[in-house]
């Protein structure tokens, strides 16, 4: 459904079976001091599509996003072994920056983090500490990142405003500006709708099928219709294991897996 | 019946304890300020003590007090926030570690006057301060420096991870997350326990007895030369503070209006002190107000 | 759509650390040094008094000659005389006494008000004895010796005899001043038991009364022993407040109405005029080493206590 909607993407871009692969999960096995909590994931995530990371929570879906921006580094006993390819490099190598990674690498997290600030200003405090503005551009910044998530029409008159003024799905859309202000290559969101009303889930989706034209977007998602709705490709996992991973229409309508099968008819989870 | 009769008396019992304590702390601060204010007046306040004539006042004492209140603050407030950052954000969970709590868990509970002996054998003595507003100041450095840490750490961690992890995730390192994001979020209770600590500083005598000394020279307050021994600026002079004062006065005091000056400056004392405390939370409120509206 | 600052740079040229040169400029490096630093201050700190103290403490039995035997179970305490002589019971004695009657009192009237506090009134507690309690705690040792000194000690020489200088006169201005410390530990002793605790109980039909003592007493118990420690470490180091109202004798007192003296006393009467390095200035900070092992030992029964906590 996702390739009838959109038909100029499909011409721009090949077949997604054969798009490229933005991080190529290989071999990753996740510990928390003893606790084994991902085995031997091989997983291929896909540039420019929404990649759907599902299954029951506990599973580790969001292990695999903040091992990818290394944002676990901090939590005692947290050790991962394998290889997340990203481009020319390993990202669990210890030698990665990690600040120019999670520039490159940006996420969004299930319950919507503005800083205590304006709404301008919490698109202007990320452009100012990497130095991407320029004086007479900053408030033109702030517009156009604002209107890449439909965020502009609704708050362009009170900029000045406290982020907390914002309504629930107004403020993770502002995450995602924030986000985005820094130009990032991939975007991880984890459960980014699943704090929200239908209707602001929706924008959120929508804001995501558009992203995915400029990003490659990689989100964890426990409401299995959402990837049905959006996703280019699903990968289930389940107790740590990634069970099946495929292009999400092929998934949904046709698993390969029996527990993927269960899973989807919610026999568990 | 029996069952809800000891019900009821022990509820009553626990609720005479906590009358108690309100109607203690009424009694205290009336019986303080009521004999206070009849002795309170400018007079009291703008004039020179006088050892042996009546009619003294607690001028010199109040600057004293204050003066050594903002010493004490420049040297522990940086110290005991970048102590509170390292326990909060650098701290890991190792021996330095437990060591340092255990170092600021001791300081905490050391009495005052210990503290007010090493100031004498270490700062007045060994380092030859003499009896000055400096080694009175980094005597109570070391009396403030755990609760301040302490206060620091309690508000760094109070902020929600979440707005941790924004910084994080945005490319910010450990330092820019710290400074820009968590510090401003931590800004108001920081404020609000520096305010508090200030008012226990405030009080304190037995750490300054035998640091800052219990006498002061003749200040002149047209002199801002800090080298000068009769500026009030100078930090190598001995400055009574208004405790102090309050303590040598009823102790060991011979002038004729004892009682006068004692009650006059203790009024002094807790109205400064409620000033301090209430001060602190309404700035508070105020701060925190500001940050999150609007 | 917002141009993607893509380079032709490979992602290691990005992403992989340089090795950069640990440059003064690095805020990163130098934030490091500034909270490393004042971890190390505190550290230094208090080896620091620990050293010094302990060092100078020990100069009356090395350097003075006195036996350290007698000081601490002599009460013959005469510094000044032809045939001096350092016994320093009195002194320990009425430290100790001024500190374990205090706790006495003060603990059922802390853990009282503590349980009015969490379990009758919380909101009343909260809104009202919270900031009573703060206030008190933030009110200065020499204003409760100023309140002993011209109301408790006329009172007990008027109503219950003596001179009204007297151990008890001590106790009770040192009671007030933990009063708060105490009833404020102790409350967040039974804030944190966890409200399971209470709704269990009281669902097996057991009363208020009968839930606080059968369940959140014994399960409070370390934390509200710790409260009470920390009650006594805050008394036994008190000072001026005591000695305002105590009377400073140097005699064994043999009722709670007699005048006694406090470590603490001694030292805040004596350091003054007594000659630095002399044996009579030495016990005095052999009394201060004292009082700085007591509260090393208070603390380390805090540590201990709050290893066997539950809650």
């Amino acid at each position: 459904m996702v390739t009838v909607t959109l038909p100029e993407i499909r011409k721009a871009q090949p077949l997604p079976e054969t798009k490229e692969t933005a991080l190529d999960i290989q071999e990753l096995d996740i510990y928390y001091g003893d606790y084994h909590a991902l085995q031997n994931v091989n997983l291929p995530i896909k540039k420019n599509a929404i990649n759907a990371l599902i299954g029951p929570s506990g599973c580790g879906k969001s292990t695999i996003l903040r091992s990818i921006n290394r944002m676990n580094d901090d939590v005692p006993g947290f050790r991962a072994e394998g290889t997340i390819q990203y481009d020319d490099v390993n990202l669990l190598h210890e030698e990665i920056d990690t600040v120019a990674l999670r520039k490159e690498i940006g996420m969004v997290f299930q319950n919507p983090n503005p800083f205590p600030k304006s709404i301008a200003k919490n698109i202007m405090q990320p452009l100012k500490e990497h130095g991407l503005y320029s004086k007479q551009n900053l408030s033109k910044k702030v517009e156009e990142n604002l209107k890449q998530v439909g965020l502009w029409e609704e708050v362009w008159d009170r900029l000045h405003m406290s982020a907390y003024s914002l309504s629930g799905g107004q403020k993770q859309r502002l995450c995602i500006a924030r986000t985005l202000s820094i130009h990032p290559e991939v975007i991880l969101l984890d459960e980014p709708a699943s704090a929200l009303d239908p209707i602001a889930m929706a924008k959120i989706e929508d804001l995501l099928l558009t992203l995915k034209e400029s990003y490659t977007v990689l989100l964890v998602t426990h409401n299995l219709q959402q990837a049905a709705r959006i996703a280019d490709y699903t990968a289930f996992f389940y107790q740590g294991e990634l069970v099946e991973y495929a292009d999400t229409k092929q998934f949904f309508s046709n698993p390969k897996e029996k527990r993927s099968a269960d899973y989807i008819s919610g026999r568990f989870g | 019946m029996n069952r809800k009769f000891t019900d009821k008396l022990a509820t009553a019992t626990f609720t005479f304890f906590a009358m108690m304590i309100v109607v203690i702390l009424t009694a205290l601060l009336g019986y303080v300020l009521y004999m206070g204010v009849q002795q309170v007046s400018w007079d009291f306040l703008t004039s020179k003590s006088s050892t042996f004539r009546a009619g003294g006042g607690i001028q010199d004492q109040v600057f004293n007090s204050f003066y050594i209140l903002l010493w004490t603050m420049v040297f522990t407030v940086p110290v005991g926030l970048a102590g509170g950052i390292y326990m909060a954000e650098y701290a890991r969970d190792n021996k330095l570690t437990a060591m340092i709590r255990i170092c600021i868990e001791t300081l905490a509970s050391m009495p005052s006057i210990v503290l007010g002996l090493f100031g004498l054998l270490v700062f007045v003595n060994a380092f030859d301060m003499g009896f000055s507003v400096l080694a009175g100041a980094l005597t109570l450095t070391i009396f403030n420096l755990p609760i301040m840490i302490r206060t620091c750490e309690n508000a760094m961690r109070s902020v929600p991870i979440q707005q941790k992890e924004a910084g994080m995730a945005l490319g910010y390192t450990r330092w820019r997350t710290i400074t820009t994001i968590l510090l401003p979020s931590a800004f108001p209770s920081i404020l609000t326990g520096i305010i508090l600590s200030a008012g226990l500083v405030f009080g304190e005598a037995a750490a300054l007895l035998y640091s800052a000394g219990m006498t002061s020279p003749n200040l002149d307050y047209g002199n801002w030369n800090p080298f000068s021994e009769t500026s009030p600026l100078n930090i190598m002079r001995p400055a009574e503070t208004l405790s102090v004062h309050i303590w040598k006065v009823n102790s060991e005091g011979i002038m004729p209006d004892i009682r006068e000056i004692a009650d006059g400056g203790a009024a002094v004392l807790v109205t400064a002190i409620l000033i301090f405390n209430i001060g602190a939370r309404m700035i508070g409120t105020w701060i925190h107000r500001k940050f999150t509206s609007k | 759509m917002i141009p993607i600052m893509q380079t032709t740079e490979k992602a290691s040229e990005r992403l992989i650390r340089k090795n950069k040169k640990l440059s003064l400029k690095n805020p990163e490096r130098n934030g490091k040094v500034i909270v490393y630093s004042a971890a190390f201050v505190t550290i230094l700190a208090t080896l620091a008094v620990t050293i010094f103290l302990t060092q100078q403490g020990l100069q009356s039995f090395y350097m003075s000659g006195i036996n350290p035997l007698e000081f601490l179970t002599s009460t013959n305490w005469n510094p000044s005389g032809s045939n001096p002589s350092y016994g320093a019971l009195a002194f320990i004695f009425g430290s100790l006494s001024v500190t374990v009657l205090s706790a006495l009192i003060v603990a059922p009237f802390g853990i009282g008000a503590a349980i009015f506090m969490t379990e009758i009134a919380p909101s009343w507690g909260k809104k009202i004895l919270q900031p009573v309690i703060e206030i008190l705690v933030g009110i200065p040792s020499v204003v409760y010796g100023y309140l002993g000194l011209t109301v408790l000690v006329p009172f007990i020489r008027d109503h219950i005899g003596g001179s009204g200088y007297s151990l008890m006169a001590g106790v009770i201005v040192v009671s007030l001043m933990i009063l708060p410390t105490v009833t404020t530990l102790s409350a967040d002793a039974f804030n944190r038991l966890p409200n399971g605790l209470r709704s269990s109980s009281l669902a097996l039909g057991a009363t208020r009364w009968q839930t606080v003592r059968r369940v959140l007493l014994p399960t409070a118990m370390p934390g509200l022993l710790t409260a009470i420690i920390l009650g006594m470490a805050r008394a036994i180091g008190e000072a001026l407040a005591i000695q305002m109202v105590i009377g400073n004798t140097t005699i064994l007192p043999s009722s709670l109405l007699d005048p006694a003296a406090t470590m603490t006393t001694i030292i805040t009467l004596n350091m003054g005029h007594t000659t630095f390095n002399s044996a009579e200035n030495n016990v005095l900070w052999t009394l201060g080493l004292l009082l700085l092992i007591l509260s090393y030992g208070l603390v380390m029964l805090v540590r201990f206590l709050a290893a066997r906590r539950k809650f």
